[in-house]
């Protein structure tokens, strides 16, 4: 499903979402917000913004890993109050389970969804050979490169069959080739399956690449600064001239925010990997 | 070059050093013995320490008293394990667990195993259950702290990803991620405890015991037999130096991605 379009309802609301830090000093530190959104099912959305705007957190609220101090998310009717199996994750440092085999790790959501052993590895095969990894079904994760780990990742995302898929800079970590390659393989992957994507990324590059729908986010507290809705089939060309035109849209916006980020960067905040 | 060939070769490079440093000891010790004619009862040359290591070997009491010294540290060792791995993978995952029990363990473990020997001899007699008592205090706090610091070090992301992937209680998430995650950790703490004991057990059988290494180098320095003081002495270091290798080995098998 490459149009959104098509999608009937919105899966995932997103209603005046906001997120505070108390400091050590009692301090309150907005950190994100507030913020309103709607994905539709199947689409491919991107997030972008200066470090330290809350993406991050963002993504944390969605995946259910904490609260919003203020507003409410909702997923297919639900509002979210955990972590679920029908929002997977893939994280920038693979997150992988070291103690368990490359099958091991993408059987681990199925295995809390009960299914009895023989379809559980027939699953997560098939996840595998979709990553293209069958042949490194009983490696351990040690022998693997960081592109098959994260190939392993998203299999392990995708095999639970979620009905959204979160992704923190998942080729963040990855040199430009494989970063390449996965970018081409995650697109063949979510045209075939049909799952939604919040996919939060540093690269404007990527974003155009990959998403229906890019969102630009202003420093901290993050909020929506602007959205651009890309249309154009894919694959696509990043250095065709309708992309290099809301490339240069981004960059005009993002360069406003990253002088805001420069002048907070004056002022001491929490550090954004301490957010959780 | 098969891969069978190249880890041979890794694996003499990896014991080359040990063997020559083994032949430097040697050699400086009969120089040693040669230059200063030492009384044999005072430093017996390396020969006399070699025939003695075959006379106890032949009598079997080398043997007996190895063995007696390994099923001691080693039914401490599980024992201690047993009591210091749960607790401390319950401190390390319990905020106010690990600051009630905390205080209790900081305040003793600076008593060293050794000083608990007189204890257990009054407590005990001198017995198996004083020389495992002594051994255990030594074996519990290296594998306690050391189950503590890895469950605290477990890596946050894999905890959420444990969260996303379904461990949707405390308890799901301890045994499928917390649990596995420091492991690598507790062997860690095994083998330093395990020193620890070898350590102990040895100083524990020089005070009170009829058998075990400890006593068979004891009971040298009472008869003037220097030449089976040296050779406990070897076996004490060679036995400890080997399970030390095994926990590394263990380590490195389980020491995924650290």
């Amino acid at each position: 499903m490459t149009d959104p379009a098509h999608s009937s309802g919105k899966p995932l609301k997103i209603v005046g979402v906001a997120k505070t830090y108390q400091t050590r000093s009692g301090a309150t530190v907005p950190a994100l917000g507030p913020i309103s959104a709607d994905v539709a099912a199947g689409e491919f959305l991107t997030i972008v913004g200066p470090s330290g705007c809350g993406k991050t957190t963002l993504l944390h609220l969605l995946a259910g890993f904490m609260s919003p101090s203020d507003g409410k998310i909702i997923a297919n009717g639900i509002p979210i109050s955990g972590p679920s199996l029908d929002r997977s994750m893939v994280f920038q440092s693979y997150a992988l389970f070291p103690w368990l085999s490359v099958v091991q790790n993408v059987e681990f959501g199925l295995r809390s969804k009960r299914l009895p052993r023989l379809r559980r590895r027939q699953i997560a095969l098939d996840y595998l050979r979709l990553v293209g990894l069958q042949d490194f079904a009983e490696r351990s994760i040690d022998e693997l490169s960081g592109g098959m780990k994260q190939r392993v990742a998203i299999a392990r995302a995708f095999a639970v069959e979620p009905s959204i898929l979160l992704m923190d800079e998942p080729f963040g970590a990855l040199d430009a080739l494989t970063r390449r390659t996965l970018q081409h393989e995650l697109l063949r992957i979510w045209q075939e399956r049909q799952r939604m994507v919040v996919f939060i990324t540093h690269s404007v590059t990527e974003a155009l690449f990959l998403a229906d729908r890019i969102i630009l986010m202003s420093a901290r507290p993050g909020r929506i600064k602007a959205e651009w809705r890309v249309s154009i089939p894919r694959p696509r060309d990043v250095t065709s001239s309708e992309l290099v035109v809301i490339e240069r849209q981004i960059y005009a916006l993002l360069d406003e925010e990253l002088a805001q980020t420069f002048v907070q960067d004056t002022t001491p905040t929490p550090a954004e990997g301490r957010q959780r | 070059m098969s891969k069978a060939a190249a880890s041979q070769l890794g694996r003499a490079r990896a014991v080359l050093p040990f063997i020559i440093a083994a032949v430097v000891i040697v050699v400086v010790w009969q120089i040693v013995v040669t230059l200063t004619q030492p009384d044999p009862s005072v430093l017996p040359p390396p020969i006399a320490v070699l025939k003695s290591f075959g006379r106890l070997l032949g009598n079997g009491q080398l043997i007996v008293d190895a063995a007696y010294s390994l099923a001691r540290v080693f039914s401490a060792w599980l024992l201690s394990a047993a009591i210091a791995i749960p607790l401390g993978l319950l401190m390390g995952s319990s905020e106010s667990l690990d600051r009630l029990i905390n205080p209790f363990v900081e305040l003793f473990r600076p008593i060293s195993p050794l000083a608990w020997i007189p204890m257990a001899i009054l407590w005990f007699g001198i017995g198996e259950i004083g020389k495992v008592f002594v051994v255990a205090i030594g074996v519990f706090f290296p594998v306690l702290l050391n189950t503590i610091e890895g469950v605290k070090n477990v890596d946050p992301t894999l905890l959420n990803a444990g969260r996303v992937f379904g461990c949707n209680t405390r308890v799901a998430l301890f045994r499928r991620v917390v649990v596995p995650a420091s492991l690598p950790a507790v062997v860690v703490g095994l083998r330093i405890g395990f020193g620890t004991g070898w350590a102990a057990i040895i100083a524990a059988e020089l005070v009170a015991a009829q058998n075990g290494l400890g006593f068979l180098i004891a009971n040298g320095m009472d008869i003037l037999r220097a030449d089976d003081v040296v050779v406990g002495m070897i076996v004490i270091g060679l036995l400890g130096f080997l399970f030390d290798v095994f926990f590394r080995y263990l380590q490195r098998r389980l020491g995924h991605a650290r």
